[in-house]
């Protein structure tokens, strides 16, 4: 048992020592998951009163940051339909990171929301057994979990090859896990047999594949399910602030709209910045067609910002003759969250980005794209959290509050569980075959072997 | 003459069996009325019950308070019960007796009783994920504390800003008006009322409160506002001003129902249309740039 135990041990140090820097980084994000432990057992313990900074304002950090990540992974979901859906062969290149990245955001930021709420454990129960339809949480969270299940099964089905070369290729532990998770044995199972020669089966039958889940048209599939899911699920987030008719910043047509735009710029930019970091980290030269591709998105990311910028200036221009919006926008405007709205929405988040993207994409620079991909991110995150917080501010509280800052542990906590999605990121970069391969070969006439070729 | 008046009347005519027409009218009426169904007439139950506060009665003695903390278990603060202090509503207080000062005439002050309004047409029965927000038929709006998940999506949505967070419990918890107090036929009051000194508190059924109320009104020269008839689409509390509540900075929801389910339908449908307009745009995009798949291909041949 020993010996068992050392062997595991040596194996593991030796696929660390090779990589000081992985191993670093991933101490510091487990030291970031314990902060956040910590806050959390001192909010069971003590009081729930401690993740909040005010009463009245029920809604803030937890929930900034909720909709931050999951907005962005949604819009990781609207990007990937360029491959699936619209058929561009160059995005198809970076579909299995585009779809591992939108799991692990949405998962992790669905768990800043279950922590936020009182009860979790009633959520899982209540909302299955007795949704209210009137609701929007209910929709967007019945939503959300479809889209899950969708993007996981097409992230498998996309992988699935990958992971049994893989299997054959290792040995011990590792081969066991690849090969489990490869289900290679599913082909040869009843079960197998039953898809093929089920309805679907029939349906998708074609001379040149042998089985049903090998059949490159079945995770396009998923992909075109998992855009229209991944969309309406985005929708009804933004409906959940444009509903509330007591709240006269969220509420309007407005917010849905700026919601999927804000996904888009966001998605892109969460994508872009951990695609380079993740190159630059493990020191790989990045194939040309990715880093044409990755230039072409900053562009693309560009003319998003420009696009968001203008209907913030709309929304803005017309609240401001409106007299039901009219003072909470003077709160962003002239009011304590000024400093975020001028400096972070619209230096950060907008204007700053799109002139680096564009310098940048004149210059092929990577770093000028990471450069205003992570500024792009930080100012949408102030975006949110000025968003949802002043939207509470108006109505509830007449004579204002000192200071808007997050409390300590709201800060551990929302660092933590990044630093969990970051370590999963990592882990999942490391163990599964996300990097992008080269483009598939011919776009137009052997599509049908996309998904084999790698 | 009179023949076919006989025969008109021995006529058979199966009154009650509904032909093509009247189907497809009913078809064509049915999900119209779905929809619509929620603007509904206030005040039109007759079953309903409604509390009637009265603040030109009120002396501030916060009785309603105590007795509403004793009989549901509250916490209590012994200051808040002693003071003018400025008191909010919270988990612990669900309703607060607070001094209010006219804002057009300094010289006028009046007391508020503010708790839950029991809403006709919740906005928050109609927000929470998994409906433990009801409505119950005779009046009270009631959350159900062993199914409330705590999202407090229910403050966000009242007009009033009204339920409050139990950090404790973790659920969110209002005045419920003694719905467990009041087998309501026995004609017991809720805790407030029944501790009120003054009789500014009266319960009974909702007809009655608002003849009561305007009874008051009327014979006081006319020149006060009954909160609670039209704001919100009308609520089961019944609030006698001297003048109308801006001016006495109370909460003042709209004339409206709020939240109703059209407007939230209209809403969503906009995001979606957005949504389709962005996949038209990528299309475009996926369509223009095509060719750009081909050249990097010829690049690498």
């Amino acid at each position: 048992m020993n010996e068992k135990i050392n062997k595991g041990l040596q194996y593991a140090l030796a696929e660390l020592e090779g990589s000081p820097r992985f191993y670093i980084w991933i101490s510091a994000l487990a030291a970031m998951a314990l902060l956040a432990g910590y806050a959390l057992l001192a909010s069971i313990v003590l009081s729930m009163e401690i993740l909040e900074f005010s009463i009245q304002i029920p809604w803030a950090t937890m929930v900034s940051a909720y909709a931050w990540l999951v907005v962005a992974g949604s819009g990781l979901c609207i990007i990937n339909g360029f491959g699936p859906v619209f058929g561009l062969h160059r995005y198809e290149m970076m579909t299995k990171r585009i779809a591992f990245l939108s799991v692990t955001s949405i998962i992790f930021g669905l768990n800043y929301i279950l922590l936020h709420l009182g009860h979790p454990e009633r959520a899982v129960i209540y909302s299955t057994i007795s949704p209210n339809l009137r609701s929007a949480i209910a929709w967007m969270g019945a939503l959300y979990n479809v889209y899950l299940v969708i993007v996981v099964v097409e992230f498998w089905l996309l992988v699935r090859s990958d992971l049994a070369q893989r299997a054959e290729q290792c040995e011990g532990l590792k081969r066991t896990i690849y090969s489990l998770l490869s289900l290679k044995k599913l082909d040869d199972s009843r079960l197998g047999r039953f898809l093929n020669e089920s309805f679907i089966g029939r349906l998708l039958y074609d001379p040149r594949v042998e089985r049903v889940l090998n059949d490159p048209r079945l995770p396009r599939f998923f992909g075109t399910l998992a855009f229209i899911t991944g969309v309406a699920a985005l929708t009804m987030l933004g409906s959940v602030f444009a509903h509330t008719e007591s709240r006269a910043l969220w509420y309007g047509s407005y917010y849905p709209v700026y919601f999927l735009i804000s996904a888009l710029f966001t998605g892109y930019a969460l994508l872009l910045t951990v695609t380079i970091i993740s190159y630059r980290f493990q020191g790989d030269v990045m194939h040309p067609q990715v880093r044409d591709l990755i230039i072409e998105m900053s562009q693309v990311l560009a003319f998003l910002l420009a696009v968001g910028f203008a209907l913030t200036a709309y929304r803005i221009g017309t609240s401001l003759y409106d007299p039901f919006r009219q003072a909470p926008v003077m709160l962003l405007l002239t009011g304590p969250f000024s400093i975020g709205f001028w400096v972070f929405e619209v230096g950060f988040m907008s204007v700053i980005p799109a002139f680096i993207f564009v310098w940048a994409s004149m210059k092929k620079n990577l770093g000028g794209v990471l450069l205003g991909s992570v500024m792009v991110l930080i100012g949408a995150f102030v975006m949110r959290y000025e968003f949802i917080v002043a939207g509470q501010v108006y109505p509830n509280i007449k004579e204002g509050l000192s200071t808007y800052l997050p409390t300590m542990m709201e800060v551990l906590i929302i660092i933590g569980v990044f630093g969990v999605f970051l370590m999963v990121y990592t882990l999942g970069e490391k163990f599964l075959p996300l990097k992008e391969g080269e483009l598939p070969q011919g776009p137009q006439e052997n599509s049908k072997v996309l998904f084999l070729s790698n | 003459m009179g023949r076919a008046k006989w025969h008109r009347k021995t006529t058979h005519r199966p009154a009650k069996t509904i032909g093509r027409r009247g189907f497809l009218k009913v078809l064509a009426i049915a999900p119209l009325y779905a929809a619509l169904g929620n603007v509904g007439i206030a005040h039109g139950e007759t079953r309903q019950y409604g509390k009637l506060v009265d603040t030109e009665r009120c002396i501030g003695c916060k009785r309603c308070m105590s007795a509403c903390k004793r009989w549901n278990g509250l916490k209590v603060d012994r200051y808040e019960l002693i003071t003018d202090r400025e008191i909010d509503l919270s988990a612990n207080n669900w309703v607060v007796v607070n001094l209010r000062i006219d804002a057009k005439n300094r010289s006028r002050k009046t007391y508020e009783h503010w708790a839950c309004q029991h809403c006709i047409r919740p906005a928050c029965a109609g927000v929470c994920p998994v409906k433990a927000i009801t409505k119950l038929p005779g009046g009270p709006v009631v959350i159900n504390e062993n199914k409330c998940i705590g999202c407090r999506y229910c403050f966000q949505a009242c007009p009033f800003k009204v339920p409050r967070f139990d950090f404790e419990r973790r659920v969110t918890r209002k005045c419920h008006m003694c719905y467990n107090r009041t087998p309501l036929l026995n004609y017991m009051k809720p805790a407030c009322v029944a501790a009120c000194p003054v009789g500014a508190l009266r319960f009974d059924y909702k007809h009655s409160i608002i003849k009561e109320a305007e009874r008051r009104v009327h014979r006081r020269g006319g020149s006060s506002y009954i909160m609670g008839l039209t704001e919100a689409g009308g609520t089961d509390m019944l609030t006698i001003l001297p003048t109308i509540p801006q001016d006495l900075g109370f909460v003042v929801a709209p004339n409206k129902v709020v939240n109703q389910n059209l407007d939230k339908i209209r809403i969503s449908a906009t995001g979606i249309m957005a949504a389709s307009v962005i996949a038209g745009a990528m299309y475009l995009y996926a369509e223009k740039t095509r060719d750009h798949d081909k050249e990097i291909h010829e690049r690498e041949d």
